[in-house]
């Protein structure tokens, strides 16, 4: 007990945490290319064709792991921001500033694949769905953190304001989802749903689960990317960083 | 702390009486952007009529996007929000003092105006009176949402396109319960429900709002 509190407080320093990320992340990637590979590989080649939807279905295997991403970055970002604007460690504040374009990229793709496979489905890109209309607001979150933290000169002031917004804009998102439910049941709904109550079939399945593993492994070592070059440009004026520039190893 | 809140009420009241024509120029904007609409979307009645009550919510909501930039800037210029602060009172309860003189002096001729703009683009009837509620709840739950955010904007330069980014989000909801409410008026059916729903948020942000706000006021100012 004693040792993991110490290496998760040892986490908390920036030259440890950039050794660290340096030493994972490799593994990371790997392990993110090697399910996408296989997910993709049984997901489009594999696959069969689903009954109604004939080939178009396939984009699911890209589409749901891109939105369950967004949300469940969303979800890893808040709890850094409330971290970070708590108890202000300079990693939480890295951590949630950095998945912020991630999740964005995330919530982008859902929207451009989920528009792209409503086309066929649905005879439509855009409709204004209840959870198409979430996810969008979600967008807009994103890049509202995303501005916000760019806009300060001092970087970590910007994260510290971003945070805060990160925090808002979770207590704001289920109320954005619920009120849009019900503005979407006032007016007349879509009719078509997802997946309806019936299961998806084993063959449909494992691809989906081995494509959204390996979207939690990609986003892992995005992080663990993006937080070590944001670590060097926030601690530029710090010993170890000079080191690392000079080429002399570093004792984390 | 009555005597804090009721000097700063006053002061910010007497700085927005004494530059009068400043209030003037949300009203115009409104009145501007909601006779453009007849324009873009031709005369028909029944067309206008179905829409009037949105239009009315969304120019007003720009409106106040529009001023809100303004909320704290003059503070921050001459170096009075520092003071207020470093105040021995609550700057939560501060802060609320100025929520409150900002939403009387931008969002009331707003909402005085309103009823015209609704009756010029044939909002007639029981609908009339369930937008003037609609917008008496959702103006200071606006407000009050949209000076967190334009205190959390304050350490920066460019806010103006930020703070539009960061209030859609916050937005989306009161625009629909406000819309869905006079929209639900205009067909006859039950209306109290969202107009409920605005009040029970109205409540909830008028206790949490000046905490947010104190809170994004210390972070952008790095106290």
């Amino acid at each position: 007990m004693n040792a993991i509190k110490l290496w998760y407080h040892k986490l908390g320093s920036p030259p440890y945490f950039y050794v660290f990320a340096g030493y994972i992340q490799p593994w990371l990637w790997t392990i993110a290319a090697v399910l996408a590979v296989a997910g993709l590989y049984g997901g489009l080649v594999l696959a069969p064709a689903d009954y109604q939807q004939g080939d178009a279905f396939r984009i699911i295997f890209v589409h749901v792991p891109a939105a369950w991403m967004s949300l469940f970055i969303y979800g890893v970002m808040a709890v850094s921001a409330f971290i970070a604007v708590i108890w202000r460690p300079k990693m939480a504040e890295v951590l949630a500033m950095e998945s912020a374009p991630i999740g964005a990229a995330f919530t982008l793709i859902a929207l451009v694949t989920g528009s792209l496979w409503g086309r066929p489905t649905w005879g439509t890109y855009w409709t204004w769905d209840a959870r198409l209309t979430s996810e969008l607001v979600l967008l807009f979150i994103y890049l509202g953190v995303i501005g916000l933290y760019h806009a300060f000169e001092d970087p970590r002031q910007g994260a510290r304001a971003a945070s805060f917004l990160a925090m808002v804009g979770a207590v704001n998102l289920p109320i954005v989802h619920y009120s849009v439910v019900w503005w979407n049941t006032l007016h007349q709904g879509t009719t078509v749903r997802y997946f309806g109550p019936s299961s998806i079939a084993p063959s449909m399945l494992w691809p989906l689960l081995a494509m959204t593993i390996a979207a939690k492994f990609y986003y892992g070592a995005s992080l663990m990317q993006r937080s070590r070059v944001s670590l060097l440009s926030l601690e530029r004026g710090k010993d170890w960083v000079a080191d690392i520039v000079r080429g002399e190893p570093t004792h984390g | 702390m009555a005597a804090a809140f009721r000097a700063m009420l006053q002061r910010d009241l007497l700085l927005a009486w004494r530059r009068r024509g400043d209030a003037l120029l949300p009203v115009l904007y409104a009145v501007m952007v909601a006779t453009l609409f007849p324009f873009a979307l031709g005369p028909e009645h029944t067309l206008l009529a179905r829409i009037s009550g949105g239009v009315v919510l969304v120019t007003v909501l720009l409106s106040m996007l529009l001023s809100l930039d303004a909320v704290f800037r003059g503070d921050l210029e001459d170096g009075a929000l520092e003071y207020l602060v470093l105040a021995p009172q609550p700057l939560a309860l501060l802060v609320a003092a100025r929520m409150l003189a900002y939403w009387l002096v931008t969002a009331l001729p707003l909402i005085a105006v309103a009823p015209l703009l609704a009756y010029m683009l044939g909002l007639e009837g029981p609908a009339q009176p369930v937008l003037l509620l609609a917008l008496l709840l959702a103006t200071p739950l606006l407000a009050l949402i949209g000076s967190v955010l334009t205190a959390l904007t304050v350490g920066t330069r460019r806010s103006g396109m930020l703070l539009a980014l960061m209030l859609l989000p916050l937005a989306v909801p009161i625009v629909i319960f406000a819309a869905g409410a006079v929209g639900a008026a205009q067909q006859g059916l039950p209306w109290v429900a969202p107009v409920a729903w605005l009040a029970a948020a109205l409540a909830l942000a008028v206790v949490l709002a000046p905490l947010a706000c104190a809170t994004a006021l210390r972070i952008a100012l790095d106290s």
